[in-house]
């Protein structure tokens, strides 16, 4: 019942993501600013790092795919970049402690290198003119603070529940 | 053995690169139709999507609706002041309708380039990576959606079809950077420029309307409309107003800033038009000699 729970949540934020965007119109209130919810990202290195570092992989490979179909129309952006994250996550913690602000700013950090990743595929493929100084004024620095604000909300419940999930694979 | 280790994982880091590359190449080729798998993953997204897209822009329409309670008054002295301007207009256009038709009929010419038949159609996501601007709309192949259709909202064009499955479709918007992303246009005055829709900029919330002819006198505010002759959308379709008219890069022809009329934001219903008059061969279009090479 408890491991149940994982691919509902990852699938929640994967479709939450969209809805986000579709209706929040921050442009509106901030102009010629663009935030990007990273949500899924979020929730997958939080996987990684509590409850098991093949699972988060795992979901990251899959729901990769699935963004790169159902979303972006450009097969193998994130399907690539998703589990190359969560990996370099995983191998940042072997060296830091699992203290939940660290685990945070490793949150962070993995969205900031996603952005970057997926920026200099989309700018290596001409899907985007941007230089990277209008990149990180424009699109990073909102998108962070969007970011920081959702792990700052969800860290706490996520983490509680994750420790129960890598206790019910442990007791498996 | 370490140095086994670290080979294998750099095996797999280039073999994924390889993949990677080789999966980017295919989706960027033109491509009439997608793949079944993708289909059928983006047809079951799209189901899970419209559950949860509509009682979430209900919650958020209700907030709306707050909002837009505080500037009624405000807002209903503004309409009634344009109201006595609206009759006037709408006799004006119902005569000018009737006296085209009445043309039309004497030429024996029965369509024109802006004939369009409308589907209504709602907007379930949008793409969250926001480096290509692409809408999910509820409504399909089974409702007579096709590639290239165009997208209207109420207040003006947003973009085309880019390919549609059974149930669902994705539209690109005007604003997405491709280099495929095209319209021609028109700027409506007492003569009328063309000039091609390329791209969108970021910093100024502003479509780009570039090859316009350097003689032509624009000013602010004119109307930017389709064409019509790019052979995908139809003519009379708004696009926006004109903000500001600049000498292009190498000072041959002019540019100017359209202020687009459509707001690329917050969308959520659309009407997908589709041309009433048949679409060019591209081989009409395009010269014999191209055409032999």
């Amino acid at each position: 019942m408890k491991k149940a729970f994982l691919p509902l949540i990852i699938s929640l934020c994967f479709i939450f993501e969209s809805i986000f965007v579709e209706l929040l119109t921050v442009e509106s209130l901030v102009s010629n600013r663009m935030v990007v919810p990273h949500f899924l990202m979020v929730s997958i290195i939080f996987t990684t790092i509590y409850g098991s570092r093949k699972h988060g992989l795992m979901y990251g490979f899959i729901f990769g795919l699935l963004f790169d179909v159902v979303y972006t129309e450009i097969i193998g952006i994130y399907l690539f970049m998703l589990p190359l994250v969560a990996y370099i996550a995983s191998w940042i913690m072997k060296v830091m402690q699992s203290n939940i602000v660290i685990v945070s700013f490793v949150a962070l950090l993995g969205v900031t290198l996603l952005e970057l990743g997926v920026y200099e595929m989309n700018f290596i493929i001409h899907r985007t003119d941007m230089v990277f100084s209008q990149f990180v004024d424009i699109r990073l620095m909102p998108t962070l603070i969007l970011n920081l604000i959702f792990i700052v909300l969800i860290a706490i419940p996520l983490k509680k529940y994750l420790d129960s999930y890598a206790e019910a694979l442990r007791n498996d | 053995m370490p140095q086994f280790f670290l080979n294998k994982r750099l095996i797999i880091l280039l073999v994924s690169i390889i993949i990677l590359v080789a999966l980017i190449g295919f989706s960027l080729k033109e491509r009439d139709e997608l793949t079944w798998p993708e289909q059928f993953m983006k047809d079951t997204a799209g189901w899970v999507q419209t559950l949860v897209s509509r009682p979430a822009h209900y919650f958020a329409g209700f907030f709306e609706n707050v909002k837009d309670l505080q500037n009624t008054y405000e807002e209903n002295k503004q309409l009634k002041s344009r109201l006595n301007e609206l009759a006037q207009l709408k006799a004006e256009v119902q005569s000018l309708t009737e006296e085209n038709k009445e043309l039309r009929d004497i030429l024996d010419k029965q369509d024109s380039l802006s004939d369009y038949e409308p589907i209504q159609a709602t907007v379930i996501g949008r793409n969250p990576d926001r480096w290509n601007e692409l809408l999910i709309i509820n409504k399909g192949s089974t409702n007579g959606i096709e590639k290239d259709m165009s997208v209207i909202t109420s207040t003006g064009l947003i973009g085309k079809v880019k390919n549609s499955r059974q149930f669902t479709a994705t539209v690109q918007l005007l604003s997405s950077n491709d280099a495929t992303n095209r319209v021609s246009a028109e700027v409506v005055g007492t003569e009328t420029y063309y000039g091609q829709i390329e791209g969108f900029d970021r910093e100024k919330e502003m479509l780009l309307l570039k090859r316009i002819p350097y003689e032509a006198k624009i000013e602010k505010d004119q109307i930017v409309q389709t064409s019509g002759m790019g052979g995908v959308f139809p003519s009379q379709l708004v696009i926006g107003t004109v903000e500001e008219v600049v000498p292009d890069e190498y000072g041959l022809t002019q540019m100017a800033y359209v202020k687009p009329g459509a707001n690329f934001y917050d969308i959520e219903h659309v009407m997908v038009v589709k041309r009433g008059m048949i679409q060019p061969e591209l081989s009409d279009m395009i010269g014999e000699e191209e055409e032999k090479k």
